[in-house]
C-alpha cells in the first residue's frame, strides 16, 4: 500500500516539477522578448539554461537514465554558465556601456509580446497531433518547447543588435533542445553534444564578428552592415 | 446568503475600512526605512484622514454634483467589493455579486466615476489624469479578464468563492505554471490599477508623471479624505483578491468565532505582507514613461494568455 | 387572424395612413403626424413581436400582391424578438421626432417616409419567403436612404454619405439575392440541406450581405458616414433597429435555413465579430464627432453580437447545445440592450446637435448647466454602453463571457485557441468602450463650454425628452431586471429545450455554474453610497460646505481653451494604437520674421482616417474607375458602332446556340 502511495506521490511530484520547469522556460522566454537591456537578457538567459537543465534532470530522475543526467549536467554547464558568459563577453566587447539596450527593434516591444502570444497559440495548435501520439505529461508539454523555439526565431528576425540576435538564436536552440527532451525523453547524447557544439561555434563566430564590427564601425547595428555593400 | 457569508462580509468591511489606511501606513513606513528615513509611523494615514475630515468641505467653482458624488461612488464600489468577496470566509455574503467579472467591473466603475469628476473640474490637470487613467484601465482589462479566464476555467465557474474553494481542495494547483503565470499577470494588473510604481507614482505631483494624483488635485477636506480612504481600500481589495485567489489558506470555513478570528488574522497578515513586499519592490524601481506602460501591460497580457495555454498542455 | 398578425397589420396600416396624411396635411401638422404614426406603428409592432415571441406564430399568404411569387409572411419566436426590438425603437424615435422635426424643417417626403421606414423594418423579420424578404429589404433600404438624405440641402456631407450608403446597401442586397437564389429561394423557415460547398458559398454571401447592413468590418464604411448625417431619430432607427436586421439575417440563414453548418463558418463569424468590436471601438475612441462616435460604437456592438453568434455556432457544432443557447441568448440580449442604449444616446446626441449647433466634442462642453435632462439621459446611455454595472451591456457581456469560459472544456483545439482570444477581444472592447464614453460624456457634457453654441444651449422640448425617457426606461429594465426578458430570449434562441438562463433577480445559468444579480449589485452600491453620505453628515465637527474658486495649482483664471479636449483625451490611446490606426498628424511652426528663434504660431493637425476604408475601398474604387475608363473606349459615341454591338451579339448568340445544341 505504502509503496503504491509513494509511487503515486512520486509521479505527482514528477509531473509538478516537470511542469514548473516548463513554466520557467516559457516565462524566461517571455522576459527575453520583453526586456531591452541586453545585460538583463543575458541574465535571464542563464536562468533559462538552468530551467532547461532542471527539465532534463527531472526527466533523468524519472526515467532513471544516467545518460540524461549527463545531458542535464552538460546543459547546465553550457547553457547556464558558458553561453551567458560568452554573451556577456560579447556585450562587454561591443560597447563601453554594459547596460546597453536594444534600442530600435524592427517590431516594437508591445507588438513583439502580442506576436509571441499568437505564436504560443500556434505552437499549441500545431503540436496537438504530436501530443496525441503518446499522451504523457512530458508529451503534453511539447508545445512549450515549440513556443520557445518560435519565440527565439521571432527575436532572431526582429532584433537589430548582434548580441540580442544571438540571444534569439540561443533561445531557439533552447526550445529545440526542450522539444527534443520532451518528445524522446532520451535524446542521444551525441546529438545533443553536436547541437551544442554548433551553437558554441556560432556563438564564437558571432562574437568575433561583433568584435570586428565594433572595431570597424564602433557599433553592432546589423543594418549598418548593408553599407558594406555600397 | 449564509450566516458564515454575512459574518465574513461584515468583518471584511470593518477590517478593510479600518485597516486600509494602516496598510498605506505600513507601505510608506517600509519604504521610508529602506530609504534610510525614520518614517512617520503606520498611523499617519489615519491621522491625515482625521485632519481632512475636520476641515471645511469646499466646492470649487464650475463643478457640478458629479464632482461631489464621485468620491462617494468610488468608496461605495470599493466597500461593496470588500463586502461581497470571500476574503475572510470561504462563502460570500452576496453570492450573485461575488463574481470575478462583476468585481472587476465594479472597481472599473469607481475608476470611471473619478475620471469623470476629474474632467468635470475643467482643469488641464484633471483632463490629463482622467485620460491617462482611462487609457491604463482600458489596456489592463484584457489581462485582468484573461487571467480570470485562466483561473475560472479550472474551477468551472467565475465565482470568487468557487475558485477559492477549488484551490483549497487542490492546493497543488497554485504551484502549477498556470497558477504562477496567472498570479504574475494579476500582480502586474494590480500594480497598474492601483497606481503603484512603475505605472504611477503615488507620491509625485509632477505633471509629467501624475496619473491618479492629477485627477484628485481639486479635492479638499472631507471629499479628499473619502478619495484617499477609497484609494487605500482599493489597494487593500486588490491585494486581498490576489492573496485570496492564490493563497486562500487560513480562510474561515465555519462560522465559529475562533475560525473567523483566524481568518481575519490570516487575511490581514497576507495583505500586509503583500503590501510590504510591493513597497519594498517600489524602492528599487523607477516610474516607467507613460508610453512604456503599454509594454508592461502587453507583457502581463502575454503572461495571462500563457497561463491559459499552460493550463491546457501542462497536466497539473 | 391571431394577435401577431392583426397587430402587424395594424402597424403597417397606421404607417401607411400616417404617410398619406403627412403628404396631404399642411407643414405645421406634418411633424406631429409623422412622429405619432411612427410611434403608433412601433407600439403595434411591439405588440406583434411580443405575441410572436411568447408563442403565437402566424403565417399569411398574399399571392396577388407581387407578380410571380406573391408575398408570404410568417413569424416564429426569433422573428418576434426582432419585430419587438424594432417596434420598441420606433416608439421613442417617433415621440422624439414630433419635437425634432418641428425645429429642423425637414421636407415633406422625408416626413412622409418616416413611418414607412419603421413599418418596412417591422416587415423584414416577418418575411417568410425569400422574395418577400428581398422586397421588404429593398423597401427598407429605399425608405432609409430617403431619410438619410433628409438634410442634404443644408449640408453637403449628407449627399456624400447618401451615395456611400446607396452603393453599399445595394451591393449588400446583391449578395443577399445571390445567397437566397443559390439556396433555392422559397421558404425561409424550413431547413435546407445543401451540399457542403454550396452551403458554404450561400453562407459567405449571406454573411457579406447581412453583415454589411450590420456594419461589420470591413463592410462598415457606410455606417459611420450615413448614421451621423441622418436626422437623429433616423440615426436611432438605423443604428438601433436596422443593424439588428443584419444580425437577424445571419441567424436566420446560418442556424435556420442552413441548419448549422461547418466549423469554419462560425470561426469566420467570430473572427469578424472580434475584429469589428475592437476596430469599431478604437475608431469611436478616436472620433471627436459625437454622432460618428456613436456610429462606430454600433459597429463595435454588432461585433460583440457576432462574437456571440460565432461562439453559439461553434458550440452547436460540437454538440454543446446548452452553451450554444447561452451564447445566442447573450447575443440577443446584447441586441436588445444595444437597441435601448443606442436609441437613448442618439436621441440625446441629436438634442445636443440641434441645441448647441454642433456635434464636435471639441467645441461642446458644459451642457450639464443648460441641458440637465439631456445630460442625465446621455449619462445613463453612456453607462449602459460601457459595460460597467449597472448597465445593460454589462449584463449581456457577462453572459457572453460565461458562455466563452464554459465552452472551453471539451471544445477541442479550435476552442482552446479561439476562446481565450475572444475573451481578450471582448475585454479590450469593454475597457476601450469605458474610456470612449468617459470621453464622450466628460468632454461633451461636463467641464466648461468650449464654444458659444454650447454655452447658450437650452434644454430640448418635452416631446424630445419624452422620447429619451422611454428609451431610458427600457435601458433600466434591461440593466436591472434582465431576468424579466431573458427566458423569452432564451426560447427565441431555440437551441435548447429549456432556457439557458433562469431567475428574475438573480440570473442563474442552467447547465453551468454561474450567477449574477445586477439588481443586488446596484442596490448594494446605492446603499453604501447613501450610508457614506449620511455618515459624512453626522460626522462630529462637521462644517458647512463652502464655494471657492478652482485651485488649479494656483494658476490664474481658467479659460475654456485650457481644458482637455476630446482629441487630447484620446491622444494616449492614439499613441498606443499608433500601428493600428495610422493617424495623420502634422505640425506647422511659423517663425517671426525678425528672429528665427521666436515662434509666431503653431498649427497642429490630426486626423485618424479609417484605415480599412483607405486600404480596401480606395484601391477598389480606383480599380472600378480604371475599368470604367477602359470601358469608355468601347463607347465612342457612334450610333453605328452601338448597333454593331447588338448585331454581333445576336450573331454570336445564335452561333453559340447552334454549337451547343
Amino acid at each position: 500500500m505504502s509503496a503504491v502511495m509513494s509511487g503515486v506521490m512520486t509521479s505527482t511530484v514528477y509531473v509538478q516539477l516537470l511542469d514548473l520547469a516548463c513554466g520557467a522556460l516559457l516565462a524566461t522566454a517571455v522576459v527575453i522578448v520583453w526586456r531591452r537591456r541586453l545585460a538583463a537578457i543575458i541574465r535571464t538567459f542563464a536562468v533559462q539554461g538552468a530551467a532547461l537543465a532542471a527539465l532534463a534532470g527531472v526527466l533523468a530522475v524519472h526515467a532513471r537514465d544516467v545518460r540524461l543526467g549527463v545531458i542535464a549536467a552538460g546543459v547546465l554547464a553550457l547553457r547556464a554558465v558558458v553561453f551567458p558568459w560568452l554573451l556577456g563577453r560579447a556585450l562587454a566587447a561591443s560597447g563601453p556601456a554594459p547596460g546597453e539596450r536594444e534600442t530600435r527593434p524592427l517590431v516594437n516591444v508591445t507588438a513583439s509580446l502580442l506576436a509571441v502570444a499568437v505564436l504560443t497559440l500556434i505552437a499549441y495548435a500545431v503540436s496537438r497531433p504530436l501530443t496525441a501520439l503518446a499522451p504523457s505529461p512530458a508529451a503534453d508539454a511539447i508545445p512549450v518547447g515549440i513556443a520557445v523555439t518560435l519565440a527565439g526565431f521571432f527575436v532572431l528576425v526582429t532584433r537589430r543588435r548582434a548580441v540580442s540576435q544571438l540571444a534569439g538564436f540561443l533561445l531557439m536552440d533552447n526550445g529545440i533542445t526542450a522539444t527534443g527532451l520532451l518528445t524522446t525523453a532520451s535524446a542521444g547524447l551525441l546529438t545533443e553534444a553536436g547541437v551544442s557544439l554548433d551553437v558554441l561555434l556560432a556563438a564564437v563566430v558571432l562574437r568575433a564578428l561583433a568584435g570586428r564590427m565594433r572595431d570597424a564601425f564602433g557599433d553592432t547595428d546589423l543594418d549598418d552592415l548593408r553599407e558594406l555593400r555600397d | 446568503m449564509t450566516r458564515l457569508g454575512i459574518a465574513g462580509g461584515i468583518i471584511q468591511v470593518v477590517v478593510i475600512t479600518g485597516g486600509a489606511p494602516l496598510l498605506a501606513g505600513v507601505m510608506r513606513q517600509v519604504r521610508a526605512r529602506l530609504e534610510g528615513r525614520a518614517g512617520p509611523g503606520i498611523g499617519q494615514p489615519w491621522r491625515d484622514l482625521r485632519k481632512l475630515l475636520r476641515k471645511e468641505p469646499v466646492t470649487p467653482a464650475g463643478t457640478s454634483e458629479l464632482f461631489r458624488i464621485a468620491p462617494l461612488v468610488l468608496l461605495a464600489t470599493t466597500v461593496t467589493v470588500a463586502g461581497v468577496a470571500p476574503f475572510v470566509t470561504d462563502t460570500s455574503a452576496v453570492g450573485p455579486a461575488a463574481d470575478l467579472f462583476a468585481v472587476a467591473a465594479l472597481l472599473a466603475m469607481g475608476t470611471a466615476t473619478l475620471a469623470l469628476a476629474a474632467i468635470d473640474t475643467g482643469t488641464a490637470f484633471g483632463g490629463m489624469g482622467a485620460s491617462r487613467e482611462m487609457t491604463i484601465m482600458a489596456l489592463a482589462e484584457p489581462t485582468l479578464l484573461v487571467a480570470v479566464f485562466a483561473l475560472s476555467v479550472r474551477a468551472g465557474s467565475t465565482s470568487l468563492a468557487a475558485v477559492v474553494t477549488a484551490t483549497l481542495r487542490d492546493p497543488a494547483r497554485v504551484l502549477s505554471p498556470a497558477g504562477l503565470l496567472a498570479a504574475a499577470a494579476l500582480a502586474l494588473v494590480t500594480v497598474a490599477e492601483t497606481g503603484r510604481l512603475p505605472v504611477d507614482n503615488p507620491a509625485t505631483h509632477l505633471e509629467l508623471t501624475m496619473v491618479h494624483e492629477a485627477m484628485i488635485l481639486e479635492y479638499a477636506g472631507p471629499d479628499l479624505a473619502l478619495v484617499e480612504l477609497a484609494s487605500s481600500m482599493r489597494l487593500a481589495v486588490f491585494l486581498g483578491v490576489l492573496a485570496t485567489l492564490f493563497t486562500p489558506w487560513g480562510i474561515a470555513t465555519t462560522a465559529a468565532p475562533l475560525a473567523l478570528a483566524a481568518g481575519t488574522a490570516a487575511f490581514a497578515a497576507k495583505v500586509g505582507l503583500l503590501g510590504a513586499a510591493l513597497a519594498a519592490g517600489e524602492v528599487f524601481m523607477a516610474k516607467l514613461r507613460l508610453f512604456r506602460v503599454p509594454e508592461l501591460l502587453a507583457g502581463s497580457f502575454l503572461l495571462a494568455l500563457l497561463a491559459v495555454t499552460a493550463s491546457y498542455f501542462l497536466a497539473v | 387572424m391571431n394577435l401577431t398578425e392583426s397587430a402587424l397589420g395594424l402597424a403597417v396600416g397606421v404607417a401607411a395612413l400616417a404617410a398619406l396624411a403627412v403628404a396631404a396635411l399642411p407643414g405645421r401638422w406634418r411633424p406631429a403626424c409623422a412622429g405619432a404614426g411612427t410611434a403608433l406603428a412601433g407600439a403595434a409592432g411591439v405588440a406583434a413581436g411580443v405575441a410572436a415571441l411568447t408563442g403565437r406564430p402566424f403565417s399569411l399568404s398574399l399571392p396577388g400582391l407581387l407578380p410571380l411569387s406573391g408575398l408570404e409572411f410568417g413569424a416564429d419566436r426569433l422573428s418576434g424578438f426582432f419585430i419587438a426590438v424594432t417596434g420598441a425603437v420606433a416608439v421613442p424615435a417617433g415621440v422624439y421626432a414630433t419635437g425634432y422635426l418641428r425645429h429642423s424643417g425637414t421636407s415633406r417626403s422625408a416626413c412622409a417616409f418616416l413611418p414607412l421606414f419603421a413599418a418596412s423594418m417591422l416587415l423584414v423579420p416577418a418575411a417568410a419567403w425569400a422574395v418577400t424578404l428581398l422586397a421588404c429589404w429593398e423597401l427598407m433600404a429605399l425608405t432609409s436612404l430617403l431619410q438619410v438624405l433628409a438634410e442634404h440641402r443644408r449640408r453637403p456631407e449628407v449627399a456624400e454619405a447618401g451615395r456611400w450608403y446607396a452603393v453599399m446597401t445595394h451591393l449588400g442586397f446583391a449578395c443577399i439575392l445571390a445567397a437566397l437564389m443559390l439556396a433555392g429561394g422559397g421558404s425561409l423557415l424550413a431547413v435546407r440541406h445543401l451540399p457542403a460547398g454550396l452551403a458554404g458559398t450561400v453562407f459567405v454571401l449571406a454573411l457579406a450581405g447581412f453583415g454589411s447592413k450590420a456594419g461589420i468590418v470591413p463592410l462598415h464604411a457606410w455606417l459611420p458616414r450615413a448614421h451621423p448625417e441622418a436626422p437623429s431619430h433616423v440615426s436611432a432607427l438605423m443604428s438601433a433597429a436596422m443593424v439588428n436586421l443584419g444580425v437577424y439575417g445571419i441567424i436566420r440563414t446560418g442556424f435556420g435555413l442552413l441548419g448549422g453548418g461547418a466549423r469554419w463558418w462560425w470561426l469566420l463569424v467570430l473572427a469578424l465579430g472580434a475584429v469589428s468590436a475592437v476596430y469599431g471601438i478604437l475608431q469611436a475612441a478616436m472620433s471627436s464627432d459625437l454622432k460618428r462616435l456613436l456610429g462606430y460604437s454600433t459597429t463595435e456592438n454588432m461585433g460583440l453580437v457576432l462574437v456571440g453568434l460565432g461562439a453559439a455556432g461553434l458550440f452547436a457544432g460540437t454538440g454543446h447545445r446548452v452553451l450554444a443557447g447561452l451564447a445566442l441568448t447573450a447575443a440577443l440580449l446584447h441586441v436588445a440592450g444595444h437597441a435601448a442604449f443606442k436609441t437613448l444616446l442618439f436621441l440625446s446626441a441629436g438634442a445636443v446637435a440641434q441645441r448647441a449647433g454642433t456635434r464636435d466634442l471639441d467645441a461642446l462642453g458644459g451642457l450639464r448647466g443648460g441641458m440637465p435632462a439631456t445630460t442625465a439621459a446621455f449619462a445613463w446611455g453612456a453607462l449602459a454602453a460601457s459595460a460597467l454595472p449597472p448597465g445593460t451591456a454589462f449584463v449581456s457581456e457577462w453572459l457572453l463571457l460565461q458562455a466563452l469560459i464554459h465552452g472551453l472544456p471539451g471544445g477541442g483545439t479550435a476552442a482552446a485557441v479561439v476562446l481565450p482570444t475572444a475573451v481578450a477581444a471582448v475585454a479590450l472592447t469593454a475597457g476601450l468602450s469605458a474610456a470612449t464614453f468617459v470621453k464622450a460624456f466628460g468632454t461633451g457634457f461636463l467641464a466648461r463650454p468650449r464654444s458659444d453654441g454650447a454655452a447658450r444651449a437650452a434644454e430640448a422640448p418635452g416631446s424630445m425628452l419624452a422620447g429619451m425617457a422611454l428609451a431610458g426606461a427600457a435601458c433600466a429594465v434591461l440593466a436591472l431586471v434582465p431576468g424579466a426578458v431573458l427566458p423569452a430570449l432564451a426560447r427565441a434562441a431555440a437551441m435548447t429545450a429549456g432556457p439557458a438562463v433562469a431567475g428574475l433577480v438573480t440570473l442563474r445559468l442552467s447547465g453551468a455554474a454561474g450567477e449574477l444579480s445586477p439588481l443586488l449589485l446596484a442596490l448594494a452600491v446605492l446603499a453604501v453610497t447613501l450610508v457614506a453620505a449620511g455618515w459624512l453628515r453626522v460626522l462630529p465637527g462637521r462644517r458647512a460646505r463652502r464655494a471657492a474658486r478652482l485651485w488649479d495649482c494656483g494658476a490664474g483664471p481658467l479659460t475654456a481653451r485650457m481644458e482637455y479636449t476630446a482629441t487630447a483625451f484620446a491622444e494616449p490611446l492614439q499613441r498606443v494604437f499608433d500601428d493600428v490606426l495610422a493617424p495623420e498628424t502634422g505640425i506647422d511652426v511659423t517663425h517671426l520674421d525678425e528672429a528665427r528663434y521666436l515662434v509666431a504660431a503653431v498649427e497642429y493637425r490630426r486626423r485618424v482616417p479609417d484605415r480599412v476604408e483607405r486600404r480596401l475601398y480606395q484601391p477598389a474604387l480606383a480599380a472600378v474607375r480604371a475599368w470604367g475608363e477602359a470601358g469608355r473606349r468601347l463607347a465612342p459615341g457612334s450610333v453605328h458602332r452601338y448597333l454593331g454591338y447588338g448585331f454581333y451579339a445576336v450573331v454570336a448568340l445564335l452561333i453559340v446556340l447552334t454549337v451547343t445544341r
